[in-house]
């Protein structure tokens, strides 16, 4: 039938454009011949196009900032990311707080792309977590916060961790409830609450191996500031475009009581 | 800005692109494509210049790549969720795909990490046979042995989601 026999092999050379010249036509006539390797290297082929419809925008997108800043050599120095990304810590446990004035400060959230510490990263999830769902009011939460021990208990089991769901009614903020979010390769928990001038808190919990790491993450003039832990096996951010003293006094008060029932 | 480093940030959205393909998970695989970017501007002399930095940059993020799939493999972790868990955990970022592409993203995170990369390499970055031999640092011969394979597992993973569409249509 042709100068060689043909096989499967050849219907991946042909798809990827690396069968000889000189063999496509017989190439062809063999498919021809056989309907059945030609159904197949046709479904190959509309695989394939699926494949590529499904990244082709991916390329148009704009470059993160915070990636085109290492090769400009812009912005902060490059730093070791080989030991410590924060796609190679998703296995114990990390918490993250958000507070947050109601106002939106979406528009900034692109300039977070800087930042790409592990920590920065938190913070920047937090706030990522923050934006999409603590503004939009009608879909706040998946479970109401009136009904705490439920909340408490569902939180832990998807999380994985001894989760305390903090009273901060001391600094007037009220529990709205809380959601499940995915987090890498874990499941990610967000609380929600809001105090009677229009803030809000939000709480992030996630899975998150032992870093250490402690400090503030502001997002320019104006903007959330946050305030966050990486500590034995769990971390907490938390962040706020509310004064400073609240912040402070939510911080701590937050941080005390997760600590203490994930401790327990 | 000298001409080597703009060269490399050109190449910067094809990186992504291939990482997104490999990984699914956005933060992940600009995570992969920032330690790509780090590692070859601290080995710049390294690329020979004359040449586009495309093979060289890809040839760095697979190895890295390969690393990471090791640390999850000894940790005892997939690279992806159990069903259940990824179907509860809708991924934010991805909201604007339309079903076929999340049907054919998902399906291709099930594949053997060393078939994916081979399938998108030559299917996706359009990288030849030999181009793709010398980046993922095997024979030709293997190579194709996984761009084979991958594409009926490929095949064999839409064909049952499909199926499993079919069943849920008939249940109701």
């Amino acid at each position: 039938m042709s100068a060689r026999d043909f096989s499967d092999r050849d219907i991946h050379l042909a798809l990827d454009a690396e069968l000889p010249e000189d063999e496509r036509a017989l190439y062809q006539s063999w498919l021809g011949a056989n309907p059945d390797v030609k159904a197949r290297a046709a479904r190959y082929a509309d695989d394939l196009a699926l494949v590529r419809n499904a990244v082709a925008g991916i390329a148009d997108e704009p470059v993160p900032p915070r990636l085109a800043a290492i090769v400009t050599g812009e912005g902060r120095p490059a730093q070791p990311a080989a030991g410590n990304a924060w796609w190679r810590q998703a296995a114990a446990a990390a918490i993250i707080f958000v507070v947050g004035g109601a106002a939106g400060y979406f528009a900034g959230a692109g300039s977070l792309e800087d930042a790409a510490a592990p920590a920065d990263r938190l913070a920047d999830s937090a706030i990522g977590a923050y934006v999409t769902y603590a503004v939009d009011k009608s879909h706040v939460v998946e479970v109401e916060g009136n009904d705490r021990d439920y909340l408490q208990n569902w939180l832990s089991k998807r999380t994985g961790l001894k989760l305390v769901v903090p009273d901060l009614s001391a600094q007037g903020f009220e529990l709205l409830g809380g959601r499940i979010l995915p987090a890498g390769h874990a499941a990610a928990a967000l609380l929600v609450y809001k105090d009677p001038n229009g803030n809000q808190v939000s709480i992030y919990l996630t899975p998150e191996p032992k870093t250490k790491a402690k400090g503030t993450y502001a997002q320019g003039d104006g903007g959330p500031t946050a305030i966050y832990w990486l500590d034995e096996g769990f971390g907490c951010a938390i962040v706020s475009s509310a004064p400073k003293d609240v912040l402070d006094a939510v911080a701590g008060n937050a941080w005390r009581q997760l600590k203490a029932g994930l401790a327990s | 800005m000298d001409d080597r480093r703009r060269a490399i940030l050109e190449e910067i959205p094809r990186l992504r692109r291939y990482s997104r393909a490999l990984l699914r998970d956005r933060d992940r695989a600009d995570d992969l494509v920032q330690d790509c970017l780090e590692r070859a501007l601290a080995h710049l002399d390294n690329w020979r210049t004359g040449e586009s930095p495309r093979k060289w940059l890809f040839t760095i993020m697979h190895h890295i790549f390969v690393d990471q799939m090791r640390k999850d493999k000894r940790r005892g972790e997939s690279a992806m969720l159990p069903l259940d868990g990824f179907e509860a955990m809708a991924v934010p970022a991805e909201q604007t795909e339309d079903a076929g592409s999340r049907e054919v993203l998902q399906a291709l995170q099930t594949i053997s990490p060393e078939r994916r990369a081979a399938i998108l390499m030559v299917s996706v970055e359009g990288f030849s046979y030999a181009e793709a031999s010398t980046i993922l640092g095997v024979p030709a011969g293997t190579l194709m042995s996984r761009i084979a394979r991958g594409r009926e597992d490929l095949r064999a993973l839409l064909d049952d989601g499909a199926r499993r569409r079919a069943i849920r249509v008939v249940d109701r």
